[in-house]
This record gives C-alpha cells, sequence and structure tokens, in this order.
C-alpha cells in the first residue's frame, strides 16, 4: 500500500516519468557511444604506436629489397633477425602486419605484436596469413627483417638502418585522447547535474505526500529507501536501452572516427570491430545517476533553508570571482593541455556559482524598474516570480548554461573547422589538373614539356621528400621533418592565406628563405626571421623563416622552399604538377606528357573531385564531436522542458489566483508564456558569453595543445538565434502544459505544499 | 448604488462523481444588501466554496440566476457565451473581492506590493496601499514578504488586499480557518470594523457559529448534499 502511495504522483503525472527515462536513456547513450569511441581511440592509437615505434631493420648494401633468402641466409649466420611483412586487406584498407612470433624467440624484448609464438591481435597476424594475401594481391607488400638490439656485426652485404612505418605522433596522439576524455568527462558532469535537477524537482512535487506518510507512521528511513529502490528499478530498465543505443551510436560513428584517426594521426582503427557490450558504461551512469540523485540522502542533514541548500546558493560570490578569474589565467597562460582543462573546469565552476546569483538580482532589478502602470499592473509580480525561479532552479539553470555553452562552442569548433578546411583545400588545390609523375618518369622532362606549351595556364612543380632540421647551435639532435618545394611560384600559390609572413612573403621564397608549417612552428617554438639551418641531400644549408602556414589535419612537421633552393643531390619521394589548362585541353596537356614521356597511359586527375574526397574525409574528423553536442542539446532541451514544467506545476496557484483577482484567462495564458520565455532566454542569454569564451578557448589553446593546429575564431549568430528559437519553443511548449493543465482544473484550492507562504 | 448589491434566484449546481450525480445546490434563492453581511454556514461538503466560487463565476451554475452589482448573470442563458468569462472576469477584477483561508498573497511581493497589486488590477490609483495595511493593523509588516510574517498577518493583508480594490462585495471563504483563536478573534474584528466603514458587502462563508453570529444574516446549507 505503501508503494501504491508512493507511485501515485507517476501514475498521476505519467509523462513527467516518461521525461525521466527518457533523459536517463539519451544520457546513458551519449555516455556509452563516447566511451566506446574513446575506448577503439585509445586502444587503437596504443597498438598503433606499438606499430610504428621506432626499431632496427637489416637492409642490403646494393639498395635491393630483402627478401627470404636474406632472411636465412642471415639466421644461417647467427644473427637475431625477424620477418615483417606490411599489406593492405579490406575496404577501406587497413594496414596488416604479418609476423613470425616463433623467429621472435631470439629477442631479448619483443620488437611488437607477440612473442615466442603468441600474437598479440590485429594488425598483427600470422606471417604466412599475410604472405597468401600478398599473393593474391597486386601489391605484393613489403619485407622487412627486424634485428635485434645489441646484435654483434652484419655479414658485408648488409648494413643496419633505423625502421619506422610513420610519423611519431607522440603527444599529440596524448593529448587527443585527453581532449577525448576531457569532453566525456564535461559530458558526464552536465549529464549529471540536469538528471539530478530534474529528479530533485519532481521529488519537490512529491514533498506533501511524503509529509502526509509519515504523519500516517512511515519513517523517514522508509520512504527513503522506497524512493531508492524506485530509481534504482527506473535507472536500470533505462540503462539497458541507453547502452544498446549507444553502441549502435558507435558503431555508426566508428567508420567516420577510423577516417579521422586516419587523417589527424595517419593511424588506423584497428579496434572498431566486434565491441564487447559496455557494461563499464552502464555501470558508471548507474552509479552516476543514483549518486546524484541519492546524494543528499547519505549526507547529514543541514539546517539550511530548503530548496537553497546547494552551494551554488551558498558559495560567496567572491570565492566564484577568484575561481573564475584563476581559470582564465590559467586557461590564458598554462603551455599543458592538463592545466587548459583544469582553468576551464574553475571558469565553469565560478561562472556556474555566480550566475543564478546574477540572473535573479536582473530580474530583481528589472522587478524594482516597473512603476505601477495601470497598462502593465502585473510586470513587477512577473520580474519577481523570474527571480524566484532563478533562484529555485540553480542547479538546473547552470546545467542548462553549461550544456548550451558546450554545444555553441562544439558547433562553432566544427562549423569554423568545416569552413576554414574548405578554404584551405580550395588554396591548396586551386590548380585545375594535377598530374603524378610516373614511376621512372623526368619530373624535368615533363615541367620542360609544360614550359614549351603556348596558351597553358599557371602550373607548377612539387617535390616532396625529407629534411632535417638541425639546432641552431649546430649540436644536438636534429628532427626530421617533411620537405615539400615548389617552383615556379605564380598565383596558384600567392593567394595562399599564410598565418604570418614577413613583407613580400613569395618573393622572400623564391630568394632562398623557408615556409615552416604550424604544426612544426608550434612544436619548436619558431618565428618569423628565425635562422634554421637545415640539412637537405647531404648539404647543410642556412634559411630564414619568411611565413607560417596552417596546414590541417596531420601532426607532421613541414618545410616549404622553392624548387630552384634544392641542391642537386636531394632525392624526392613523390614528384607532381598542378596545372590550369589555360587555352589548352586536357586532351593536348596529356598527349604532349604521354609523348615526351614516353607512355602509352597517363592520368590527369581532375583536383574538384580529389577536393570533394579530402571533404568527405575530414568532414568526419569532427562527425563525434557533432554527434556528441547534438544529443546533449536534445537532454539540454529535454531536461528544461520537464524542468520548466515541474517548477511552473509547483507555482500553478498563482496563475489562479490571477484568475480570481480577474485577469482574463487569455491574459494569464500571456503571463505564463512571457515567464516562461524569460526564463528559457535568460538561460540561453547566459549560455552566449560562456560558449563564446569556450569556443575560443577551444580553437585557440585546446585544438593547438592536442592537434597542434590552431582555427581562426569565429562566431555564429545564426546557429545563436536557431539555439534561442528553439529554447524559445520550449518555453512555449512548457506554458501551453501548464496552461492546459490550468484550464483543466476542477478545483480552486491551493495546493497542500503552499500553506506556509514560503515559496520566495 | 443599488439597495441589493447581490440577488441569486434558483441557483443550482451539480458535480458528477463516477457515474453518479451529486446536487451541492438546489435552487437556493437569497438576496445581500449593500454594506449588509451575510453567512453561509454548513457542514463540510455542504457546498459553501462551492456556492462562493458559483457566486464570483469560477464556476458555471447549472439553473438560475445571478445579479451582482448590477450584473446579471442568467445560466441557461448565458451557458457557453463568449463574453460571460469575461465580463465575470472584469467584475471579479472591479466589484467582487475574494479571500480565501490562505495563499490569498503573491509569494515573491512583499505585502505592500501584493496591496499595490491588487489594487492597480482593480484600477484603483495608487497611494492607498499603506493605508489600507495599517487598517488592517499589518502597516509595520509592509515591506516584509508573506514568509516574514504570521498566518493572522498573512490573512490582514489579504484583506487589506481586497479593501484597497474598493470592492462592491466580499467573498471570504473560511478567512479565519487556519488560524488560532484568538488571532481569529482579531482578523475578524478587523474586517467587520473596516467593512463597516468601507461600505461593502461581506458574504462570508464558515463552519464557525461565532464568526456567523456576527453578520447581519445566515443562510444555513446544512447537511448539503
Amino acid at each position: 500500500m505503501i508503494v501504491k502511495a508512493m507511485t501515485s504522483h507517476y501514475r498521476r503525472h505519467p509523462l513527467q516519468l516518461l521525461a525521466l527515462a527518457l533523459m536517463i536513456v539519451v544520457a546513458t547513450m551519449l555516455w556509452t557511444g563516447v566511451s566506446v569511441l574513446t575506448g577503439q581511440a585509445r586502444e587503437s592509437l596504443a597498438v598503433s604506436e606499438e606499430a610504428v615505434a621506432a626499431r632496427e631493420a637489416v637492409v642490403r648494401v646494393d639498395g635491393q629489397p630483402v627478401s627470404v633468402t636474406d632472411f636465412v641466409t642471415l639466421r644461417r649466420a647467427g644473427i637475431c633477425v625477424a620477418p615483417w611483412l606490411e599489406t593492405a586487406r579490406g575496404n577501406p584498407a587497413r594496414r596488416v602486419i604479418g609476423i613470425d612470433p616463433l623467429a621472435m624467440a631470439c629477442f631479448d624484448a619483443p620488437p611488437a605484436g607477440g612473442n615466442a609464438g603468441e600474437l598479440a591481435g590485429e594488425p598483427f597476424v600470422d606471417i604466412s596469413e599475410v604472405a597468401g594475401d600478398s599473393d593474391r594481391s597486386e601489391s605484393p607488400g613489403q619485407l622487412s627483417l627486424l634485428i635485434s638490439p645489441g646484435t654483434g656485426a652484419l655479414p658485408e652485404a648488409y648494413q643496419r638502418k633505423d625502421f619506422r612505418l610513420g610519423p611519431a605522433t607522440g603527444e599529440l596522439a596524448d593529448s587527443f585522447l585527453l581532449n577525448l576524455d576531457a569532453l566525456s568527462l564535461l559530458v558526464l558532469f552536465i549529464t549529471g547535474l540536469l538528471v539530478r535537477s530534474v529528479y530533485h524537482l519532481g521529488l519537490a512535487q512529491r514533498r506533501s505526500s511524503f509529509a502526509l506518510l509519515e504523519r500516517f507512521g512511515v519513517t523517514k528511513a522508509q520512504i527513503q529507501r522506497l524512493l531508492a529502490v524506485e530509481l534504482t528499478l527506473l535507472t536500470l530498465i533505462c540503462v539497458v536501452p541507453g547502452v544498446w543505443f549507444g553502441q549502435a551510436l558507435a558503431n555508426r560513428l566508428g567508420q567516420g572516427f577510423g577516417l579521422a584517426l586516419d587523417s589527424l594521426f595517419d593511424l588506423s582503427l584497428y579496434a572498431g570491430d566486434d565491441t564487447p557490450v559496455p557494461w563499464q558504461a552502464a555501470i558508471v551512469m548507474m552509479a552516476l545517476v543514483l549518486g546524484v540523485c541519492l546524494v543528499d540522502r547519505l549526507l547529514p542533514q543541514r539546517p539550511a533553508h530548503e530548496g537553497k541548500s546547494s552551494w551554488l546558493a551558498i558559495a560567496p560570490g567572491w570565492v566564484c570571482v577568484s575561481m573564475a578569474a584563476a581559470g582564465l589565467t590559467m586557461v590564458i597562460w598554462a603551455s599543458s593541455l592538463v592545466w587548459v582543462f583544469a582553468g576551464t573546469a574553475l571558469v565553469f565552476a565560478g561562472v556556474g556559482g555566480l550566475m543564478p546569483g546574477v540572473l535573479a538580482r536582473c530580474a530583481e532589478a528589472m522587478a524594482r524598474r516597473q512603476t505601477q502602470s495601470p497598462r502593465s499592473p502585473l510586470a513587477r509580480w512577473r520580474y519577481r516570480e523570474l527571480a524566484v525561479m532563478f533562484r529555485n532552479l540553480a542547479l538546473p539553470v547552470v546545467a542548462l548554461q553549461f550544456a548550451m555553452a558546450t554545444v555553441l562552442a562544439v558547433q562553432a569548433l566544427v562549423t569554423t573547422f568545416e569552413e576554414t578546411f574548405e578554404q584551405w583545400l580550395a588554396q591548396r588545390l586551386s590548380a585545375e589538373l594535377y598530374v603524378e609523375v610516373p614511376e621512372g618518369a623526368s619530373a624535368e622532362t615533363g615541367a620542360g614539356a609544360l614550359a614549351k606549351l603556348d596558351g597553358l595556364g599557371d602550373w607548377h612543380r612539387v617535390r616532396r621528400g625529407k629534411a632535417e632540421l638541425l639546432e641552431n647551435t649546430g649540436a644536438g639532435d636534429a628532427l626530421t621533418t617533411d620537405l615539400m618545394a615548389l617552383s615556379p611560384v605564380t598565383p596558384l600559390v600567392t593567394d595562399w592565406a599564410l598565418l604570418a609572413s614577413v613583407d613580400e612573403p613569395w618573393a622572400a621564397l623564391s630568394a632562398g628563405g623557408v615556409m615552416v608549417n604550424e604544426q612544426l612552428a608550434r612544436r619548436q617554438g619558431l618565428a618569423l626571421g628565425q635562422r634554421l639551418r637545415i640539412e637537405v641531400g647531404g648539404e647543410i644549408r642556412e634559411v630564414l623563416v619568411v611565413a607560417i602556414y596552417a596546414d590541417y589535419g596531420r601532426p607532421s612537421a613541414e618545410l616549404l622552399v622553392h624548387g630552384e633552393w634544392l641542391p642537386e643531390d636531394f632525392t624526392p619521394s613523390f614528384q607532381s604538377f598542378s596545372i590550369n589548362p589555360g587555352e589548352r585541353s586536357v586532351e593536348d596537356i596529356a598527349r604532349r606528357l604521354k609523348s615526351d614521356w614516353q607512355l602509352a597511359d597517363l592520368v590527369i586527375r581532375d583536383n574538384a573531385s580529389i577536393q570533394a574526397l579530402a571533404s568527405q574525409v575530414f568532414q568526419q574528423t569532427f562527425l563525434l564531436t557533432r554527434a556528441i553536442s547534438v544529443l546533449t542539446l536534445v537532454l539540454a532541451s529535454l531536461s528544461l522542458l520537464v524542468m520548466g514544467w515541474v517548477f511552473f506545476s509547483t507555482r500553478s496557484w498563482y496563475f489562479q489566483l490571477l484568475s480570481v483577482w480577474g485577469v482574463p484567462p487569455g491574459a494569464v495564458r500571456r503571463q505564463l508564456r512571457g515567464l516562461a520565455l524569460l526564463l528559457t532566454s535568460g538561460v540561453t542569454l547566459v549560455a552566449l558569453p560562456l560558449g563564446l569564451w569556450l569556443t575560443w578557448t577551444l580553437v585557440s589553446r585546446i585544438n593547438p595543445l592536442a592537434f597542434g593546429w590552431s582555427l581562426p575564431m569565429a562566431v555564429y549568430p545564426g546557429f545563436w538565434l536557431e539555439l534561442t528559437l528553439l529554447m524559445a519553443a520550449i518555453g512555449l511548449v512548457i506554458a501551453w502544459l501548464i496552461g492546459r493543465s490550468l484550464a483543466g482544473q476542477a478545483s480552486l484550492r491551493p495546493g497542500a505544499s503552499l500553506t506556509g507562504g514560503g515559496e520566495r | 448604488m443599488p439597495d441589493v448589491v447581490l440577488k441569486v434566484h434558483q441557483l443550482s449546481k451539480q458535480f458528477r462523481s463516477g457515474h453518479d450525480r451529486v446536487q451541492v445546490v438546489d435552487g437556493l434563492s437569497f438576496e445581500l444588501k449593500t454594506e449588509g453581511s451575510l453567512a453561509v454556514i454548513g457542514r463540510s461538503g455542504s457546498g459553501k466554496s462551492t456556492l462562493l466560487n458559483l457566486l464570483c463565476g469560477l464556476e458555471p451554475a447549472d439553473s438560475g440566476n445571478i445579479s451582482v452589482a448590477d450584473q446579471n448573470f442568467n445560466a441557461k442563458n448565458e451557458a457557453g457565451g463568449r463574453d460571460v468569462g469575461a465580463r465575470w472576469a472584469a467584475l471579479r477584477k472591479r466589484s467582487i473581492g475574494v479571500v480565501f483561508q490562505e495563499a490569498n498573497l503573491m509569494p515573491a511581493m512583499t505585502l505592500i506590493e501584493n496591496v499595490q497589486l491588487r489594487a492597480s488590477l482593480a484600477g484603483q490609483p495608487a497611494g492607498e496601499e499603506m493605508y489600507w495595511l495599517e487598517q488592517l493593523g499589518v502597516g509595520a509588516e509592509a515591506h516584509r514578504f508573506p514568509d516574514q510574517v504570521s498566518g493572522g498577518q498573512r490573512q490582514r493583508a489579504a484583506l487589506a488586499m481586497v479593501f484597497a480594490m474598493h470592492p462592491a462585495i466580499i467573498l471570504a471563504d473560511e478567512p479565519t480557518g487556519s488560524l488560532d483563536r484568538q488571532t481569529a478573534d482579531d482578523v475578524a474584528n478587523r474586517l467587520f470594523e473596516v467593512q463597516r466603514d468601507s461600505g461593502c458587502a461581506l458574504l462570508l462563508a464558515t463552519h464557525d457559529q461565532a464568526l456567523a453570529g456576527r453578520c447581519d444574516h445566515c443562510l444555513d446549507l446544512g447537511e448539503g448534499a
């Protein structure tokens, strides 16, 4: 019978129960999705790090690739070597590495992927499998022979060489994971605040029923136990579909996320398949919901004013201001991502502590400004009610502010990224055509052929290779960087938007200067006008930094020089031409190049299609953050709706009182609408500056530290408007729901919870 | 001002309770003169509150006629009429003061602001609020919020609110029902004093025989339905 009495509230308000359940489902879905993807990312990066870690390999002195025969020769000579056969498998292609764990038994420490007969799992598979793939595939795979460190002298025909499969992602990968973790924690924090707010508002409505049960002899402890059981059951029921939806979301985003990893770090997503059911995420969500909703029951009761006992109401203003100021300072000056996150958390805490009070004071000030105008006698009442709402809804208001600020910031980040990347890509691919210099063909011949074509538009030749950036002191470790050489400098490149440059940067480049990409400039602290010592093609040269250019989406450091500057011995690893056909047709150009290169066939690519493909890949990069942002918005909207609905229900008597005082029903509904809109727009208004600040923190502080490149700060008033309209729509729905319940109310008696006159 | 401020003729109201219909008010007729007072007594559930709700238009009557402050409402003729609600609202705004047992004040406003709000809704010029609060003995508490004063002081402020609107009639539903004897007597004294001075009529629903005895007339609804 007690259970029946306890649950009578939800029998009377089933939509409230449904909304709370929906919130837990969406929150679980969000958290599970993020957890699964973060887990996959962590695992993938760990495996990838292992796959690309620096090792030593044996190569032939004559430059020929090593073969199985070389392996046999070396093992017979007592040298501890192990085969490493790399190939691509599947669609989209994933890198697979074939190893022989038995051959690795002689290594003191296993090089990677397995040891003494055991395999660590993909990408590491048994070499016989990969060999089978290689035989069937057009690309036969690349065999390397790893050598155990400390092995003695090699036979004469062989030498040691550093063995590395990809760029060192180093701190960037760690930062990327930290970024994901921070986003997950922020989501978890906001989720906790929102669920707690909605649950406790519902409890406020049930307070009179509990008081009645106590008068009937049911103890407080019994009521608390039943509430705990009720919430546990509800959470259990809701977490299961939440986990399922979350996993589905992760699977949906998994492929895009893999592409994101691929493009950001040149690493493949190995852990994307067959993810087990993320029970850990479900347990965390259960603990979170039960914890945030029931924590008050575990703490000793404080004599503080009921409903205002949260730290939000009691933290002194100066403490909050100090926290926010300290946080801001940390975010601006900190050089480590962890400190930037700590600073961001402090800013959020400070703003959260201040904001409900500030909003309530603003509403009070507005109320004071209202004179007793016969045209609007209710204005003062409306603002006073608004102040009450901001004070009593401190926690939900702050939760919503955080949620909306996050949504605003992530949306701005994603949109800025898309726009900036599109613009950047358009600059890089400004030529209409793109031709790779085929294997065995001479780029010099190709350049000569193009130079002889009358009526041809702008074109340039690109040579890519490696360079060593030496320390300016001349001693210490060198940094291997990518090198890109362009020649001639034409309008195809001169309109690039550079992050920083000297006057006439392209002329300075032609005169022997060097441009560095943002990643390199940030990592090495390089500035304009700085003199660098670079080793290229066996020569050491001193060059002046004449510009820093944006180079989105990859971690590699890069130097850009003029083609004429390259030493003769420089061996490019890749060469291409970017061409604007001008008056010439594509067929003309192809015919000329084929003729000069003496080729039967030549592929000339359309840059627009390359741009479209690249955009598609990079759009996936922020698919996860966009999905998180949308789900957070759904959660925030849902909680705003429930919160407003429940709170307005507790104030419904005062709207009835207005009717008793002769305010026509239409005017009462207008007051309801006005108040609901003021509440939702007030929350939106305070979310905007926080969202703007968070945007700046993301693009200017967190992004450079996490990914190595920054984005320009941009604001999107259109999205602000969309968000404001969404919040306004929610306000109108709240007003409609309350108005409907007022119209349907038969009794004109104040509720039992209003008798004290203390709902201020 | 007409001699009779409230005239009720053959007023009836029934409610649906499950499949049954319960007759709460059945063919009731009475009059209340200007400056007069009438106590409506009866046991709980006898229909006192329903009658008050009918008399101020918060609930529609099934049949009968109500004439209040020169406005005539015929239940049959005006059933479903669009402007009935608006006419009742206008009447409540300017001519009918309603006092409940409790929760008559807006909690976010001080006592004087509550009085100002009610008076301004009734179209009364500002300036008399303090006078009415002092008349009811809560002038010193004018700038306090409802949760900062006692239950008796809240009820006095509620009465100050209705007097400040200069109503033709006050409908009070158990106005002292939630107060202790001494406070209830004190509030009742103030109510009758000010009602006499202001010259408005008073219709009081109560089950307190002593309070009812202070009115000019008494209408006993008995056991009710």
